[in-house]
């Protein structure tokens, strides 16, 4: 009999289901100020020699956080469900519990020495939100800190700020430290809205940090809020002088950035699901760019279509260029000239790109030698930057040119 | 006019007066052993296609080595084949088991990269799914994850070793959990300072392998020095076996002498080395023969390039010489290299910095500016000529300083005797320090782990106490905010090196080069020349707090040459060794240096033609010092030359005694020495916290005594001379009495 068999047969015999370990009344020696972390409502995860500290808060589905209650946030969320086509930040099929907020506070930079000490999460649960925070005490208790956090974790899929590059990454790293003695990380999908901020926001916001974008399209401002980037030293004091003040304080933040995300999550869904409808010109446009690259040709058209109609001539240019783009890849060669005729006359980046599209319109679809002709004169006599495309326009002169001349 | 050939200008050599002595080194056949049954058989096939069906006895002791499991050091001279003494067991490891892994480390950058087109080429040729990959600064991001995860073979240099793979270990798990071999390329290069740093970086290494449950062996191979194996085995802190069964052949050598004539009789002055190397490099590559023109300093380089390219104007084009040195950015260098493989580069002068193994192809002349400092360096210089066929010429050309005039009037010291040994003090405190702080950054350091053989219980209270660690469960936890990896240079003492801006159009500012601070002190100050690629640039502003230098192209008939003001100070005496009337020391000492004032030299008659001052900051070191003290009744101003005199020859022997370079150690002296008021003469490690070269010197002193002693007494001059204790003596007497003082001791 195979080892695995073996196993199988055995299996009753060798897994057990063990009773869960005892929680203490008393708190492990050595816990400073633990009557102020007791009243904080934090508690006490012990494992072999090492213990972290966790804190739960539930806020009532009713709660606003910026321009958006919670329970706003979970019809939203729910709403993706009539989606349709694609969308990278797509609920679709999942439940509001299925997302979970995620952020981190660390030690430092990114590189292996580097340790998190705060594990922030939150969920969505029926009637309330659920922030659940893992601490780590000191360096030296991360088994006990990993293992209750991923005992506690079943998620499908995170919602971060910037957590693919940094949060998550970082986890990874410091797991590994542990892994022979915690469970394994479990995959998951993962919604980054430091990218979708970045895609709708850049061009109107100089920097893209979660408190600029709080401030400016949530509707949220922060009060007595520690900045994210004091969090190393007031950590390495606390591990010294092991008074919770200053970490409380950075838990709060930590607490204030995971809600933000949930807002931002409904905003941005927002956003997309009602493609733009709701939103200024600018966004709607790069909307329309992001429905593009997601293939999702419908959505972008509509996006497009209003955006086009803007007072904000980039904005209007660029729009249209794209629709005429989607009209002349449809087929519909009427719309695809009489905006790209829009685009050419506009003054705007799009022009010379405009000629171009027209020229190739009008030599290849129409026939019309002359017009094409005239098109790539015009282009020819701006001020064309890149050699290539002068180079391909000089062809195209001489090849019109040459049939022309027959 | 008929170009005259090799075998012609040889012998011309021989009629030439100035020829002191004429050294002929035999071909040596390959002595070979057949390929062990063993190889995998697509290995086999591929070295089939080379034509390799036998291998050298050397590559093969150390392939059976490997096999048998033991860590190697192969000691191999240039163009020996030694690639495959790692190469093939490597290879033949993850033929048998592609989960297998293999660190490579090279010196430099630029080898890393050689080896990788070569090793490539055996494995397209094996059509084995092996991957090997550079991982350095180049690297382009899209790509490191590949190499991280996916790359059997890795190759790298110690400094991207230390600052970004072993930080960020947790990203190379399958690297490190599948590790087999580290092979370490040049081992010889790995000594003082950046060998003292190596080391600790490999424990580390060795720390983090153990984390992931891997114990790689260790490959290395290194040019010819008297302890491979010893070096080998205090850099990677495991037991070594030397292989040193050389079997490659080697063609024909002539090992010339070359003493240019004396010019001033009663002084003992001959004429510059520099002219003589001129017009030597000059006759060969005027007559299309490959020349390497090797010189000791960054500007002898370029003096020696602007002459030479000018002397061979009228004969083949200026392009077809090139300067070679640090500071070239890495794409000329790499264009160099290229054109001298290609052979579209005919003659090329360079520092050391080709001694290592760079492929520049086979060259049959290579002429060295004065003795190179060292019997392994000389060696590895003259390897750069002939390497496996055919005749070449080695022409070393003798310059005034003592050692050079000791080496050319007694060949036998050089070919009779052994290389020297490379020597590293990976217990340095600094450096232990810097590198402990590191190992607690990438992995918690356990209270009972060792870091080398000495006790770094105190280091790690000491941290804790600085909070810099933070102890808790057994262990000592890095609790800082930063990155330590980042502030910690294996090069050199000083972290930043100063960049080297070239101004002389306005429109088109660009970064020439980039030197260390040490070196810019004396090369870079306000109205230095510094000379780059043969051109001449003046600096026209040294800007230290930003460490830029500010360059304009001139062209001026003259160089520049800075002095350094030193001051030194006893701290402690660890050691004394008292003699009858003197005694020789050994302890801590700080020293101030100070640069002053630089000298205007003419470059045709290296006369002096003015001065000017140097205004910078002191920088201050504290190192490890051996001095001598002595008693003695002498005028002040005798004495005062008597000391500098004895102190100029020390200089010249130690180097060679605990094989450093010369800018490793330093000598000053002084009449009444701070502390004790006693004329006395100092050596010192020039590098914070000592590298062991002044406890070298203290513990084998008789050796250094006795080399200074014969070096004077055998110096044909009356009474001094630039040759041994420097001139202008007349009447003091003072070559009996420097013999005399030596005695003492």
């Amino acid at each position: 009999m195979s080892m695995a068999k073996k196993l199988q047969r055995l299996k009753k015999h060798i897994v057990r289901e063990e009773p869960p370990a005892l929680k203490k009344e008393e708190p492990p020696e050595g816990i400073r100020y633990w009557d102020v972390w007791k009243a904080e409502g934090a508690e006490v995860f012990e494992l072999d020699d090492e213990y972290c500290l966790t804190r739960e808060t539930h806020y009532d589905i009713d709660t606003e956080h910026g321009k958006y209650t919670f329970k706003d946030a979970q019809k939203i969320i729910r709403q993706w469900s009539d989606f349709k086509g694609n969308h990278p930040l797509s609920a679709k099929g999942f439940q509001p519990s299925d997302l979970f907020f995620f952020d981190i506070e660390t030690t430092g930079l990114s590189g292996t020495g580097s340790v998190i000490f705060l594990l922030g999460t939150a969920r969505i649960w029926g009637d309330q939100v659920t922030v659940k925070q893992y601490f780590l005490p000191s360096p030296g208790n991360e088994t006990a800190l990993y293992a209750k956090f991923l005992q506690e974790t079943d998620y499908s899929t995170l919602v971060t700020y910037n957590g693919k590059s940094f949060d998550w990454p970082q986890v990874k790293s410091r797991h590994t430290f542990v892994r022979d003695k915690v469970p394994s990380l479990p995959s998951f999908g993962h919604f980054d809205l430091y990218h979708a901020s970045h895609r709708l926001f850049k061009h109107t916001m100089e920097s893209v940090k979660l408190v600029n974008v709080e401030k400016e399209h949530l509707g949220l401002e922060r009060v007595n809020d520690v900045p994210g980037h004091l969090a190393p030293i007031i950590y390495f004091d606390f591990v010294e002088r092991g008074d919770p003040e200053g970490v409380l304080q950075v838990m709060k933040h930590n607490e204030r950035d995971i809600l933000s995300l949930i807002t931002l999550y409904a905003h941005i869904s927002s956003l997309v699901l009602r493609q733009g409808g709701n939103a200024d010109d600018r966004i709607s446009y790069e909307l329309g760019k992001w429905f593009e690259a997601a293939g999702n040709t419908a959505a972008a058209l509509q996006s497009f279509e209003q955006s086009a109609q803007s007072e904000e001539r980039a904005v209007a240019s660029g729009a249209a260029y794209r629709l005429a783009m989607q009209h002349k890849r449809n087929r519909s060669y009427e719309e695809a000239v009489s905006l790209f005729l829009r685009v050419r006359t506009s003054g705007m980046e799009q022009s010379i790109d405009a000629a171009v599209e027209l020229a190739k319109v009008y030599e290849h679809q129409w026939k019309d030698l002359p017009k094409a002709l005239q098109e790539t004169r015009w282009a020819l006599e701006q001020d064309v930057e890149k050699e290539s495309l002068k180079h391909a326009l000089q062809h195209r002169l001489q090849r019109l040119e040459k049939k022309l001349s027959k | 006019m008929w170009k005259k050939t090799l075998a012609d200008l040889i012998a011309e050599l021989r009629d030439d007066e100035n020829v002191i002595h004429w050294h002929e080194l035999e071909p040596v056949e390959a002595k070979t052993r057949p390929l062990p049954d063993t190889i995998d058989e697509k290995l086999r096939q591929a070295l089939e296609t080379r034509r390799i069906r036998e291998l050298y006895t050397h590559q093969h002791a150390a392939f059976e080595a490997v096999q048998k499991g033991e860590n190697i050091v192969a000691v191999t001279p240039t163009a020996s084949g030694k690639t495959l003494c790692y190469n093939l067991p490597v290879l033949e490891q993850i033929a048998e088991d592609s989960t297998s892994r293999a660190l490579y480390l090279f010196p430099t950058k630029a080898l890393a990269q050689d080896q990788k087109s070569e090793l490539n080429e055996i494995i397209e040729e094996m059509g084995a799914d092996i991957k090997s990959f550079t991982y350095d600064g180049d690297t382009s991001p899209a790509i490191r994850q590949k190499v991280r995860q996916a790359g059997h073979i890795v190759m790298t240099n110690p400094d991207m070793l230390h600052s970004a793979i072993l930080p960020n270990h947790t990203k190379w798990v399958s690297l490190f959990e599948n590790l087999k071999y580290i092979v370490i390329d040049e081992l010889h290069t790995y000594r003082g300072v950046f060998g003292s740093h190596v080391a600790n970086v490999l424990r580390r290494l060795k720390r983090i392998c153990a984390f992931y449950g891997s114990s790689p062996q260790f490959i290395c191979t290194s040019a010819t020095i008297a302890n491979p194996k010893e070096l080998a085995e205090a850099l990677t802190g495991s037991p070594m076996r030397l292989i040193d069964n050389n079997g490659a052949p080697r063609g024909r050598k002539h090992f010339v002498f070359y003493n240019p004539p004396v010019v001033n009789e009663p002084l003992n002055i001959r004429r510059s080395a520099t002219v003589e190397v001129n017009r030597l490099a000059r006759e060969f590559l005027k007559n299309q023969i490959q020349t390497i023109i090797f010189a000791r300093s960054r500007v002898r380089v370029e003096i020696i390039l602007s002459h030479i390219q000018e002397l061979v104007k009228g004969d083949i084009g200026p392009k077809t010489i090139r300067g070679y040195r640090g500071g070239y950015l890495p794409k000329e260098r790499r264009a160099i290299e290229k054109g001298l493989r290609d052979g579209d580069i005919l003659g090329v002068v360079s520092t050391n910095a080709l001694e290592l193994g760079v492929d520049i192809g086979q060259l049959q002349v290579c002429v060295m500016t004065g003795y190179p400092g060292s019997v392994a360096s000389t060696w590895q210089q003259a390897g750069r000529a002939g390497r496996r066929h055919g005749e070449a010429v080695i022409i070393m050309v003798a310059s005034s300083t003592p050692i050079d005039q000791y080496v050319v009037q007694n060949p036998d010291y050089f070919f009779e005797r052994n290389p020297e040994s490379a020597r590293i003090n990976a217990e340095n405190l600094i450096i232990l320090v810097d590198h402990l702080k590191c190992a607690a950054y990438e992995i918690p350091f356990k209270e009972e782990e060792a870091f080398g053989p000495m006790d770094v219980g105190d280091v790690l209270e000491y941290l804790r106490e600085e909070r810099v660690l933070h102890y808790n469960g057994g262990k000592y936890h890095w609790s800082n905010e930063s990155f330590p990896a980042t502030n910690i240079s294996l090069r050199s003492a000083t972290q930043e090196n100063v960049v080297i801006v070239d101004q002389s159009e306005r429109a088109n500012v660009k970064i020439i080069g980039e030197m260390d601070r040490l070196s810019a002190m004396t090369l870079l100050h306000d109205e230095a020349i510094y000379l780059h690629e043969g051109v001449q640039f003046q600096v026209e502003k040294l800007d230290w707090a930003h460490k830029k230098a500010y360059v304009r192209q001139v062209d001026v008939e003259y160089y520049t040459d800075a002095n350094l003001a030193v001051g030194l100070n006893v701290l402690e005496i660890d050691r004394t060794k008292e003699q009858p009337v003197s005694a020789i020391h050994y302890g801590d000492v700080t020293v101030n240096i100070l640069p002053t004032i630089f000298k205007k030299i003419k470059m045709t008659t290296f006369e002096n033609i003015g001065s000017g001052p140097i205004t910078l900051p002191e920088e201050e070191i504290h190192t490890s010092a051996v001095w001598m003290e002595l008693e003695m009744e002498e005028p002040e101003k005798s004495l005062e030359h008597l000391l500098m005199g004895v102190a100029n020859v020390l200089h010249h022997v130690v180097p060679i005694h605990t094989m450093c370079d010369r800018s490793d150690i330093h000598v000053s002296s002084q009449i009444k020495a701070a502390h004790s008021g006693k004329p006395t003469i100092f050596l010192y490690d020039h590098y914070p916290g000592g590298i062991g070269l002044a406890e070298d010197v203290f513990k084998r002193f008789n050796e250094v005594k006795e080399a200074a002693k014969d070096l004077i007494q055998k110096c044909p001059c009356d009474n001094g001379c630039p040759s041994c204790i420097g001139m202008g003596f007349d009447g003091m007497d003072l070559k009996r009495k420097s013999v005399e003082l030596l005695d003492q001791f």
